[in-house]
């Protein structure tokens, strides 16, 4: 049961529950103080230590009903033999061996019977396998299918390609191989029992192919799963297929949240070397005015104001989805972040991020400010609705390819801007080759900026923003 | 804390009995949580809407054990002088002046230096010592002969590097004094911690805690809760105000009313000598449930369908 137990936590960990080898061993004394007689008991004990947030919880349910699904579908042949066939069947074995006695109601016997006159019937008979078929020991079959399951390596299967193969191996590991040689040596004996048994083969294959089902759907499914998110962040974003995007905006939300709690702890500084003379003279009071303890003067640090622009025009329809995906997410996590969206005029659209789902607010965005590019213009309407803002607290980020269909860029503008922010970011699509070929005009805003980078794919843009973060604290 | 001194929990049933005597109905996951804090000496991490009795549980835990309850409450800049403990200055101050007077009696006769010194550390030095030190909340509870039940509540709201000086109390169950050395629990108390999901709490600190997430009650547990706590309403009126507060839940509301407004929205019912609900007497009393403007204008508009569902749902 506990390399059993540690199996289980394999599983979890295949499906994104992240769990230590400590919690691993307190999983274990759970299970050996609850015991293993209540289902449910052990279900919430082992919930306790293993699920550490609600949503765990729910997959930790899941999983652990997947995973200690008890025992396998009934065997027993009541419902799988009529009545006539097995009277069929005894009266032909009584003819073939004059038999007097025709009690030869229940399958076993009646294969029994058969196999009088088959060799590899009878020594079929014989086997642990089809012993334990015939007298429906579910229990017995388990554990032969487990073991069998574990000579294949079953845990190690990784694709859905794989099940037939896995089901195939687990069966011959199982000894089926020698039913369906009897099978076929019935078959050539045109034999009344032929039927019987086929219907045990097939009962036995159903089982192993759910059996594999089962365990696919627990160990490779979570393994997929990494390798699609390994691929997808690494893969340019307009070449992300639309049915991806969910997937890209979980992903982007689990990378916007590393980057938000590493940088989103320090706020108050320490600044050792000057005094607070008042704080420690006031401190002092309660104990005669003698001064205990010092105090230093402390820095409280401002949370980074964070304005982002994403162009959303035509040119970069296929980008923006994911720029916009990435403000989203953004906004999920850190608090201070206003979002701003542009084509040929701009607007602010955090409060369409705050209230409603991804998709919804995408679209109501590429709605209202779609079309075609207004460099000029939009960053007038930024100056209105946002230069009062900007201090030198403010980190502004543009995301665009600054295709301006060769209107008036407005640099002086944005000038200003990098003059006030703190910092001025520029992320664009592009390739750094195609910057300032036709009607691009990212060497001129480039030169108002404190940084700018090309970004195109998830990994690149993590680790932009990583350094934005760390540049900005 | 072991199993032979409390029998009130040596089984999962029997902490869930020794609960409802206490006027606490609980889950069964609930009871579980605390019957493994306790077999396992682990805290447990308490989550959920405010309002549905964590603390509660605590203090209830308390009663049941007949423990003190030693409570921290967090907050933004709590810090180690307020949570683990301070030196009294004040008698530390007295002290040193007493050693000044005494000072010259016990180098009398010394001749040089070097032996006024080794006087001097025969004296032993209490300046740092136990009797100079005031426990705090933490310090408290390891002290406690008897053991004790100890509540971090809202430890969410507490800062991020607080959480990393809990992590020792937490595991080991011991204080490091730099000063005097470690100080180890007299008896393991129990630890509740409370989190109303303010920010996410580090992994580390998880990992080292049973983590028991307490939703909305059911309707029939719901029933007994309020049953339990507001005994004098009765049985139709119970039915028809659990069956509207659960309809409320529904809603997309700011705040969805908790277990403690159900209970208090009972009382309030009971005051008025209600017996039934109805349209008017809802909309009356719904600033009990409802703790926002919004939320009570929201609810307002769709009131009369909300009143008739719980009516005719029994």
């Amino acid at each position: 049961m506990q390399s059993n137990l540690v199996n289980f936590v394999q599983v979890l960990r295949t499906h994104d529950v992240r769990i230590s080898p400590a919690e691993t061993l307190d999983a274990v004394e759970v299970a050996t103080s609850l015991g293993y007689s209540d289902r449910s008991l052990l279900r919430d004990g082992l919930a306790m230590t293993l699920a550490k947030t609600p949503e765990e919880e729910v997959i930790f349910m899941h999983c652990f009903d997947q995973f200690f699904q008890q025992g396998l579908a009934d065997f027993s042949t009541e419902d799988m033999i009529d009545a006539t066939s097995a009277e069929a069947l005894a009266n032909s074995t009584k003819d073939t061996n004059n038999n007097t006695e025709a009690s030869a109601t229940s399958p076993s016997t009646a294969l029994q019977l058969a196999a009088e006159s088959n060799p590899a019937l009878q020594s079929l008979m014989q086997t642990s396998l089809m012993q334990s078929l015939l007298n429906n020991d579910r229990n017995e079959l388990t554990l032969a299918m487990n073991q069998a399951a574990e000579r294949v390596g079953l845990q190690n299967i990784q694709m859905f390609t794989q099940k037939g193969q896995f089901t195939r191996r687990i069966l011959d590991a199982m000894g089926e191989e020698q039913i369906r040689n009897t099978v076929i040596s019935l078959e050539h004996d045109e034999s009344p029992a032929l039927s019987l048994l086929q219907r045990y083969r097939d009962r036995l294959r159903d089982q192993v192919r759910d059996y594999v089902e089962r365990e696919y759907l627990l160990q490779a499914e979570g393994k997929t799963k990494q390798f699609m998110d390994d691929i997808l962040s690494k893969t340019r974003l307009n070449n992300i297929e639309h049915i991806y995007l969910h997937k890209v905006h979980e992903l982007i939300r689990k990378m916007a949240k590393k980057l938000a709690t590493r940088h989103s702890r320090k706020r108050k500084q320490l600044k050792r070397g000057r005094l607070d003379m008042a704080k420690t003279l006031r401190k002092g009071i309660p104990h005669d005015g003698v001064m205990f303890n010092t105090y230093w003067r402390q820095v409280k640090k401002e949370k980074p104001q964070i304005l982002a622009v994403c162009d959303v025009s035509g040119s970069v329809a296929a980008y923006a989805k994911f720029l916009l995906l990435f403000l989203y997410s953004l906004q999920d996590v850190l608090p201070k972040v206003r979002s701003f969206a542009f084509s040929s005029h701009l607007g602010e659209v955090s409060t369409y991020f705050a209230e409603h789902p991804i998709e919804k607010a995408i679209e109501l965005v590429n709605w209202k400010y779609g079309g075609a590019t207004d460099y000029g213009n939009s960053l007038l309407d930024f100056a209105k609705l946002a230069m009062n803002d900007i201090n030198s607290n403010t980190t502004v980020i543009m995301l665009g390819d600054a295709r301006n269909n060769n209107g008036d860029p407005k640099l002086e503008i944005l000038q200003s801007i990098y003059q006030r922010a703190r910092q001025v970011i520029w992320l664009n699509p592009e390739s750094r080759r195609a910057w300032g070929s036709g009607d691009s005009e990212m060497l001129r805003y480039q030169s108002a900026c404190h940084f700018s980078a090309e970004c195109n794919n998830l990994k690149q843009l993590e680790r932009i923003i990583d350094q934005l973060l760390k540049s900005s604290r | 804390m072991h199993t032979q001194n409390f029998p009130q929990l040596a089984s999962v049933e029997q902490i869930e009995r020794g609960f409802e005597t206490h006027g606490y109905i609980c889950s069964r996951k609930i009871a579980t949580a605390v019957f493994l804090a306790f077999q396992l000496r682990k805290p447990v991490l308490v989550e959920g809407p405010p309002g549905v009795g964590k603390t509660e549980l605590a203090k209830t835990t308390a009663l049941l054990l007949d423990t003190p309850l030693i409570r921290l409450q967090c907050y933004e800049g709590l810090d180690e002088a307020k949570a683990l403990y301070e030196w009294k200055y004040g008698k530390q101050l007295l002290y040193t002046q007493v050693l000044k007077e005494k000072l010259g009696d016990l180098l009398q006769g010394a001749h040089d230096l070097a032996e006024s010194v080794a006087r001097l550390h025969q004296f032993g030095d209490i300046f740092y010592s136990e009797e100079f030190l005031e426990p705090r909340p933490l310090l408290k509870a390891m002290q406690q002969e008897k053991g004790a039940i100890l509540l971090i509540d809202e430890i969410d709201k507490a800062d991020y590097e607080f959480e990393s000086l809990l992590l020792e109390i937490l595991s080991d169950y011991q204080i490091s004094i730099p000063e005097i050395g470690t100080v180890k629990a007299r008896t393991t108390p129990m630890v509740f911690l409370t989190s109303n999901n303010a920010r996410e709490i580090s992994d580390a600190l998880k990992r080292r805690c049973l983590h028991l997430y307490i939703p909305f009650p059911t309707v029939e547990l719901e029933e007994r809760i309020v049953r339990s706590r507001v005994p004098d309403v009765d049985d139709q009126l119970r039915q028809q105000l659990v069956t509207f507060v659960h309809s409320l839940r529904q809603l997309d509301l700011k705040k969805a009313p908790a277990i403690s407004e159900t209970i208090d929205w009972a009382r309030s019912l009971l005051l008025l000598h209600a017996d039934h609900l109805d349209e008017e007497l809802v909309r009356s009393t719904l600033n009990v449930l409802l703790k926002y403007e919004d939320d009570i204008e929201a609810t307002n508009s769709d009131l009369h369908m909300l009143v008739k569902d719980s009516l005719t749902q029994q």
